[in-house]
């Protein structure tokens, strides 16, 4: 059990460094896809009975965020072309480096904060920062509309990861309210994705400004 | 009672998305922002029962707040009514539906006692708020929107992840209930609970509009048609500075109150200069008010972080700011129309064209630069003489220095629109200044103009009463 555990928050970490390399938006959405369904796996191999809480956990985050937000996603681009490439200001390289310091920037901090009781993997905690931080940097190194979604969303899943360090603590009612939350603001999004690409015919965000002239 | 004042905002939401004409929902926006002003109203004569452990609650720093946003949203309902006149063959929908709902998660930020559900109920205001802010689908308001939801989106995401950073240090306990952590802070692992402010302070300073996280709010206010701009300023901006609140109580429990407020004293005074900067040589008077906000949610926290007096003034200045900056916000959207620009260089002689506005314009200046005898100069010269109380000579003195440059660059630019001739080229036909234009922002003015010169002893004693809250 202990050994999925393992191999589910490493494969997490994996996918999100794939992200950072992924150039197509339909690889990136993909990708994400995979990385939130091995992640909503993961409450079922933490041990103890399975109950009520745990399971609304697993199928939200699967109807949420594979089926939901994907679906979403794919709409909100359903003019561009696949194909198109989406990418950094930094280029694949540097960012697939930042990355891995990232990754070892997880592991040195969480060395450093110790927490009151054990957690149920020692990879918990430094691959919930990583995906975290990989998410951040996905968020601020592509300008692209739809790869700030997924980086926003990725950043997501990091909290996710620290929040089943308190899977008793949060009380049902408000994990709902985070997931309907997250629902409407990606529902929110692509829309104004959606009319920034009917209205600009791409959805660059570092463009978005309108040209002098047109300013009211 | 608490549960009727949310019922009544969300029920009247949904009623706007279904009702078929325009003059009916003007009709339930005006009708909800009336009995939730009552509600509120009955909340401070009558209070409420003391439930332990409840999630909905209503403390004397939520009351404050809830105080604010309702009055300001009952202001600003009157005055949308007559702004968006123009637009009489628009469909209303979204504009009232949105609006109620963003009251409705402005009320649940209020009266949740539940850290976790008050971040719910935090970014339940962008999501509510941010359809709001184009609603004229114009080119340049889809990047203020993009900004507005992702930056907040972002921000507040961290601040979900100090919540949980809290729910981690407190040992054993793990509750996200505000009394359970207040009674169990003592006992909480420090490192944790440190890392927690830190999210925390960036994750909400990004929702008030706290250098450097602001950036989303000069270009959300300026684009949001003028009502929209006065609500999120007086109303939204607050209720972010609340969940500050909550967690400067958590560690003054804790003990760690200086850490917080040393902080917070920092991120305010950056604020302030932001604010300074870019306030001189603003070519456009919306983003002027908007980094005047900036500039006043720095006051604030600067106030909280010097402690003592601070604390007072700062609810006081939280007061006077919501209620100066909506009114300036709807005098900015009476010249909008009367002008049709947002540059403060083809805007001159107001005063003689429309002499309503022109002077409310003159006397917001001079109320939001904290000028006598207006309640802004009290409440600024309380936090002010907090600074120098608690030995802060330092920040004393730069809070004196960022508040005469903005005064100076302000009154350059304001003092140039309000006098001289009016241009032949850009004046319109002079026509009648309506009535729903006018009293909505005179009425605010009239507010600040009294706490200026009378505090009612109900609102002193609240002051004292949220003081001691957050005093360790």
């Amino acid at each position: 059990m202990l050994l999925g555990l393992d191999m589910a928050l490493a494969v997490i970490v994996i996918l999100a460094i794939c992200l950072l390399g992924a150039v197509r938006l339909g690889s990136i959405i993909r990708l994400f896809v995979f990385q939130s369904f091995v992640m909503a796996t993961i409450p079922l191999m933490l041990g103890g009975e399975v109950h009520i809480h745990k399971l609304v956990i697993v199928l939200g985050t699967v109807v949420l965020k594979v089926i939901f937000i994907p679906t979403m996603l794919f709409w909100a681009v359903r003019h561009v072309s696949i194909r198109r490439y989406a990418p950094g200001f930094f280029g694949i390289g540097a960012n697939l480096l930042l990355g891995g310091f990232l990754v070892g920037l997880s592991f040195f901090l969480s060395s450093g904060i110790v927490l009151t009781e054990k957690p149920f993997s020692d990879l918990l905690i430094p691959s919930a920062f990583s995906t975290l931080f990989i998410g951040f940097l996905l968020l601020i190194s592509r300008t692209k509309a739809i790869t700030q979604v997924v980086g926003y969303l990725v950043m997501e899943n990091g909290i996710f990861l620290f929040a089943l360090l308190l899977l008793e603590t949060t009380p049902l009612l408000v994990e709902l309210g985070i997931f309907l939350d997250i629902f409407v603001g990606v529902f929110i999004m692509s829309i104004v994705i959606n009319r920034i690409q009917n209205e600009f015919d791409h959805t660059d965000t570092s463009r978005l400004t309108a040209p002098e002239g047109e300013k009211g | 009672m608490i549960f009727f004042i949310l019922g009544l905002s969300l029920f009247g939401g949904g009623l706007a998305f279904v009702l078929p004409k325009n003059g009916m929902r003007n009709g339930v926006l005006v009708c909800v922002a009336l009995v939730h002003l009552l509600c509120m109203a009955s909340f401070w004569i009558i209070p409420l029962p003391d439930v332990r452990g409840s999630f909905l609650a209503l403390d004397q720093l939520g009351l404050l707040v809830l105080s604010v946003v309702s009055t300001l949203f009952f202001v600003v309902s009157i005055y949308a009514v007559g702004y968006f006149r123009g637009e009489a063959n628009k469909s209303n929908r979204m504009l009232i539906g949105c609006l109620l709902c963003f009251l409705f998660s402005m009320t649940l930020v209020t009266v949740s006692q539940h850290l976790g559900l008050f971040w719910v109920a935090i970014e339940a205001t962008t999501l509510a708020s941010a359809p709001l802010i184009n609603l004229q689908r114009a080119r340049q308001g889809f990047e203020a929107t993009w900004k507005y939801l992702m930056i907040c989106s972002v921000g507040i995401a961290l601040a979900l992840l100090g919540t949980f950073f809290l729910a981690i240090s407190a040992i054993g306990f793990k509750t996200l209930l505000l009394r359970d952590l207040l009674s169990h802070a003592v006992s909480f692992s420090v490192p944790w609970l440190k890392l927690s402010v830190i999210f925390s302070l960036v994750g909400y300073g990004t929702k008030m509009g706290l250098a450097p996280m602001h950036t989303w709010l000069p270009d959300a206010h300026s684009e949001a048609p003028s009502p929209i701009s006065a609500l999120l300023s007086g109303a939204l901006l607050n209720c972010a500075f609340l969940g500050i609140l909550r967690i400067g109580q958590v560690c003054n429990a804790a003990g760690q109150g200086s850490f917080f407020g040393s902080m917070l004293t920092l991120l305010g005074l950056i604020s302030m200069g932001v604010a300074a900067v870019f306030i001189s040589g603003q070519s456009d008077y919306k983003r002027m008010l908007a980094y005047s906000s900036v500039e006043h949610m720095g006051i604030l926290a600067v106030g909280i972080g010097v402690g003592g007096m601070g604390l007072y003034g700062s609810f006081f200045h939280m007061v006077n700011h919501a209620f100066t900056k909506g009114m300036l916000f709807m005098t900015a959207g009476n010249l909008y129309q009367y002008y049709h620009t947002k540059r403060s260089r083809d805007v001159t002689g107001v005063l003689r064209t429309y002499p309503w506005t022109g002077g409310l314009l003159t006397v917001g200046f001079l109320a939001i630069t904290g000028m006598p005898p207006f309640g802004t100069f009290l409440s600024e010269i309380q936090i002010l003489s907090a600074a120098v109380d608690q030995r802060h000579y330092g920040v004393a003195f730069f809070y004196l220095l960022f508040l005469a440059l903005i005064f100076v660059s302000m009154a350059t630019i304001v003092l140039r629109m309000v006098q001289g001739m009016p241009r032949q080229a850009c004046a319109p036909k002079k026509n009648r200044e309506s009535i729903l234009a006018v009293v909505p922002p005179l009425f605010l003015a009239l507010i600040v103009l009294m706490l200026g010169l009378y505090v009612p002893p109900f609102l002193d004693g609240a002051f004292k009463e949220a003081s001691q809250l957050l005093g360790s």
